[in-house]
C-alpha cells in the first residue's frame, strides 16, 4: 500500500470532521467531569518517578499554561500566580494497536472496532497532551508494520486517529498484533507508557514470552475491544442476529444456524470460558487490562484499566522486593 | 410421453434462470449482513458443526423439493399427453336367426328367442335379424343393430312361441304347400343376408328345426346349403327332435347335422329346451366375429405423474420450511 507513508492524506480543500474532537466530544458526554478529572489524576500517576511535586509559585507569564494558575493563590495575592513542579519528566506514550482487517469488523456494542480503537487511542492521547507528553504509534497487520514517530500536540494526535482510522478497514491485511509487539520491542528503546489496543487477543507462548520482555522494557497495559457475539444468549427468545460474514475469508455464516438454543448455549458457554482464560493470562503476566464493547464505555473502561495498572505495579514492586528478600 | 406444449419448458426453464440470476445479484449486495472477526469461536464448537449440518442438509432438500416442484408444474403446464394407438374392435357379426315355427318347435323356439332377447341387450355391432318359416317363410325383422326393436321384437316372438300371442303372429308361414319346408325356410334365411357373395362379416344362421319335411320344398336342404356358402355362411343347427336310429346318413337329423357342419357351424341335439342358453353362448364364442379396424391415433392427457410429483415435493418443500424455521 503506496498511501502507508502518506500519511497526510488529509486534502486541504476538504475539511474532514476532526477524530479528536469526536473522540472529546464523546468522552464529555459519556463521563462525568469528575471523571475526567480523575483519568487525568490516573493518568498522571501511571508513571513511576513522575514527579508532580509541588515546587513553588510564581508569577504568571503569557504563554504558561492556563490550567497551572493557582486560582486559590491568585486570588490571595490579586496577580495571577503559577504553580510549578520539580523535574517534571516527559514520558513518551506509544499507541500499539491492530489495524489489520480484524479490527474493521463489528465490535460487541454493533459498532465497528475501529471506531472503539480510535476513541481509545484518543481518550489516551488526550490524556498524554493534557499532560505535555509525546505520543508515537505503532501499528498494522501480519504483513506490515507502520509507525508514527512520537511527537506532541494535537495535530499529531489528530494524524495518528487519522492514520488508524485509514488503515482499518475490511480490504486491509489480516490482523497480527504479534507483529506489532514484536516490532516495539526490536526497536522502541525508550521506556514508554506503551498502551496495545486489540481486539479479544489470546496470546500464545511466543507471545507470552514477548509481552513478558516487553513489560520489562516499557509500562505496558492492554486494552480489549470485544468482539461482537456471533450468538445471542441462551434463553434470551428471538433475538435478531443478522446473517454474518467473516472478515478473514468472507465465509458466510447463516444466523439461521445459531438459532437453536444448544449452539447458543454451547458459545456462551466456550465465550466465558475464553473470557476466563484470557483474562487469567493478563493477570499471570501482571499486565493490566481493560476492556470496552462500545465507544461509550471507554473511558470508565480506561479509568479501571488505569487504576489496576497502578495497584498491579505496586503489587509487582512490592512482591518483587518480596522476592528478592526472599532470595538473599 | 409427449408435451402439448412443450415450448412451456423452456420458458419456464428460462424464468427460473432469470429469478435466480436476480437472487445471486441481490445477494451479492449484501443488505444486512455484518462483517464478523474470529468466527473459529463459533465454527469449531460441535453443536455449531451440527447445527449447520442439520440447516445444510434441510437446504439440500428445500433445493431439491423446490427444484422438483417447479419442474414438475412446469411439465404439468406443458400438458403431457399420452399419444397411443387404438384399434377400434367391431363384433360385426350378422347373425339370422332362423326358426322353424312348425308345431313340434314351439318350446325351443321360445328359449332361443329368451336367449336371444337378453344378449341382445349386451351386443355391440353386431346385426340381428329373424326369420320364421313353416311352410313359407316372412322376415320377422331384417338384420339390424337397433337392439331395443330388436328386444321387443324377440319378446314378442317369445310370447307367441309360448302360445300367448295373437293369432296373427305366425301369419304367412302357412301360405306355401305342406308345412316344414325346411329347404326354403332356410334358403330365405340365406336371402335376408344382403348381396350376393361374401361379404367379409362373418355370417351366422341359427337354425332351429327337426328337419321333418312334409311337402315338397323347392330347395332341399342341400341346396339351402350350397347357398349359404356362396355367401360365406355357417349355419348352426339345433334339433330339439333328434331321433335318428341308426347310421343311415340321410335320416333327418344325421343330414341336418351334415350340412350344419359341411357349412363350418355345428350342431346340436336338443333332449331340452333348458339346454338352449348354453348352446347359444358356445355358438357366440365360437364364432368371434371381431373386425380390427384401421388403428387410429389417441391423444389423451396424462398430467397424474407431474402433479403427483408435484404435490410430493411441494409436501417437502413445506416440511423443509418447517424445519429450517424452527
Amino acid at each position: 500500500m503506496p498511501k502507508s507513508h502518506t500519511p497526510s492524506t488529509l486534502k486541504p480543500g476538504i475539511p474532514k470532521p476532526s477524530l479528536l474532537k469526536r473522540v472529546e466530544s464523546k468522552m464529555f458526554i459519556f463521563a462525568h467531569r469528575k471523571t475526567l478529572v480523575l483519568l487525568d489524576g490516573e493518568y498522571g500517576s501511571v508513571f513511576k518517578g513522575r514527579s508532580l511535586d509541588f515546587d513553588e509559585l510564581r508569577a504568571y507569564i503569557p504563554g504558561d499554561e492556563v490550567r497551572d494558575i493557582d486560582w486559590k493563590a491568585t486570588a490571595r495575592h490579586g496577580a495571577p500566580l503559577v504553580k510549578s513542579y520539580v523535574a517534571v519528566r516527559r514520558q513518551n506514550v506509544l499507541l500499539v494497536t491492530d489495524t489489520g482487517r480484524n479490527m474493521a469488523a463489528t465490535a460487541a456494542s454493533g459498532e465497528t472496532k475501529r471506531d472503539i480503537v480510535v476513541q481509545a487511542l484518543g481518550v489516551m492521547g488526550y490524556l498524554a497532551h493534557r499532560h505535555g507528553d509525546a505520543v508515537g504509534l505503532v501499528h498494522g497487520n501480519a504483513t506490515v508494520t507502520r509507525t508514527i514517530p512520537a511527537r506532541k500536540g494535537e495535530d499529531h494526535l489528530e494524524r495518528i486517529l487519522r492514520e488508524v482510522d485509514q488503515h482499518t478497514n475490511l480490504d486491509g491485511g489480516p490482523s497480527g498484533i504479534a507483529h506489532q509487539l514484536d516490532f516495539v520491542l526490536r526497536h522502541i528503546k525508550q521506556r514508554s507508557l506503551m498502551v496495545v489496543v486489540a481486539d479479544e487477543f489470546l496470546p500464545g507462548p511466543e507471545t507470552e514470552t514477548l509481552l513478558r520482555r516487553l513489560h520489562s522494557r516499557h509500562e505496558l497495559i492492554w486494552f480489549t475491544v470485544h468482539d461482537a457475539s456471533l450468538a445471542s444468549e441462551p434463553g434470551a427468545g428471538e433475538t435478531e442476529i443478522p446473517d454474518s460474514i467473516d472478515v478473514a475469508d468472507g465465509a458466510f455464516l447463516p444466523a439461521l444456524a445459531v438459532r437453536s438454543e444448544a449452539v447458543r448455549a454451547a458459545y456462551a458457554t466456550a465465550s466465558r470460558e475464553r473470557e476466563a482464560r484470557r483474562q487469567d493470562t493478563y493477570r499471570r503476566l501482571g499486565i493490566a487490562e481493560g476492556n470496552a464493547g462500545s465507544s461509550h464505555e471507554v473511558v470508565p473502561a480506561l479509568f479501571a484499566l488505569l487504576e489496576q495498572h497502578k495497584t498491579r505495579s505496586q503489587n509487582g514492586g512490592i512482591q518483587a522486593r518480596k522476592r528478592q528478600h526472599r532470595a538473599g | 410421453m409427449e408435451l402439448t406444449y412443450w415450448w412451456i419448458l423452456p420458458l419456464a426453464a428460462a424464468a427460473v434462470a432469470s429469478s435466480c440470476w436476480r437472487l445471486v445479484r441481490a445477494a451479492r449486495k449484501p443488505a444486512s449482513v455484518r462483517p464478523v472477526a474470529h468466527r473459529e469461536r463459533l465454527t469449531a464448537l460441535p453443536e455449531y458443526q451440527q447445527a449447520v449440518r442439520r440447516h445444510r442438509r434441510w437446504l439440500t432438500v428445500a433445493t431439491a423439493a423446490g427444484a422438483l416442484l417447479l419442474a414438475a408444474t412446469a411439465t404439468a403446464a406443458a400438458r403431457p399427453m399420452d399419444r397411443g394407438t387404438f384399434q377400434p374392435e367391431t363384433r360385426n357379426r350378422d347373425i339370422t336367426l332362423c326358426l322353424d315355427v312348425s308345431a313340434s318347435m314351439g318350446s325351443t323356439d321360445a328359449a332361443i328367442a329368451a336367449v336371444f332377447e337378453k344378449m341382445a341387450k349386451e351386443f355391440n355391432g353386431e346385426r340381428i335379424g329373424m326369420v320364421i318359416f313353416d311352410s313359407s317363410a316372412v322376415q320377422l325383422f331384417p338384420l339390424t343393430d337397433d337392439y331395443r326393436y330388436v328386444a321387443e321384437q324377440l319378446e314378442t316372438a317369445r310370447k307367441a312361441f309360448d302360445g300367448d300371442a295373437s293369432g296373427s303372429f305366425f301369419d304367412g308361414t302357412g301360405s306355401g304347400e305342406g308345412s316344414s319346408l325346411i329347404g326354403d325356410g332356410l334358403a330365405s334365411c340365406v336371402k335376408s343376408f344382403p348381396g350376393t357373395g361374401n361379404a367379409g362379416r362373418p355370417r351366422l344362421i341359427i337354425l332351429a328345426t327337426d328337419n321333418y319335411v312334409s311337402g315338397k320344398p323347392i330347395f332341399t336342404l342341400e341346396q339351402a346349403a350350397q347357398l349359404a356358402k356362396a355367401k360365406g355362411i355357417k349355419i348352426s343347427a339345433l334339433n330339439p327332435g333328434d331321433y335318428d336310429y341308426g347310421e343311415d346318413k340321410t335320416q333327418p337329423g344325421a343330414a341336418l347335422r351334415a350340412m350344419a357342419e359341411a357349412s363350418g357351424g355345428s350342431y346340436f341335439a336338443l333332449d331340452n329346451p333348458d339346454a338352449v342358453p348354453g348352446i347359444v353362448q358356445k355358438v357366440q364364442e365360437g364364432e368371434a366375429g371381431i373386425l380390427q379396424r384401421a388403428p387410429q391415433a389417441v391423444i389423451s392427457d396424462n398430467p397424474v405423474i407431474p402433479l403427483s410429483v408435484a404435490l410430493l415435493a411441494g409436501g417437502v418443500l413445506l416440511l423443509a420450511g418447517w424445519r429450517l424455521e424452527s
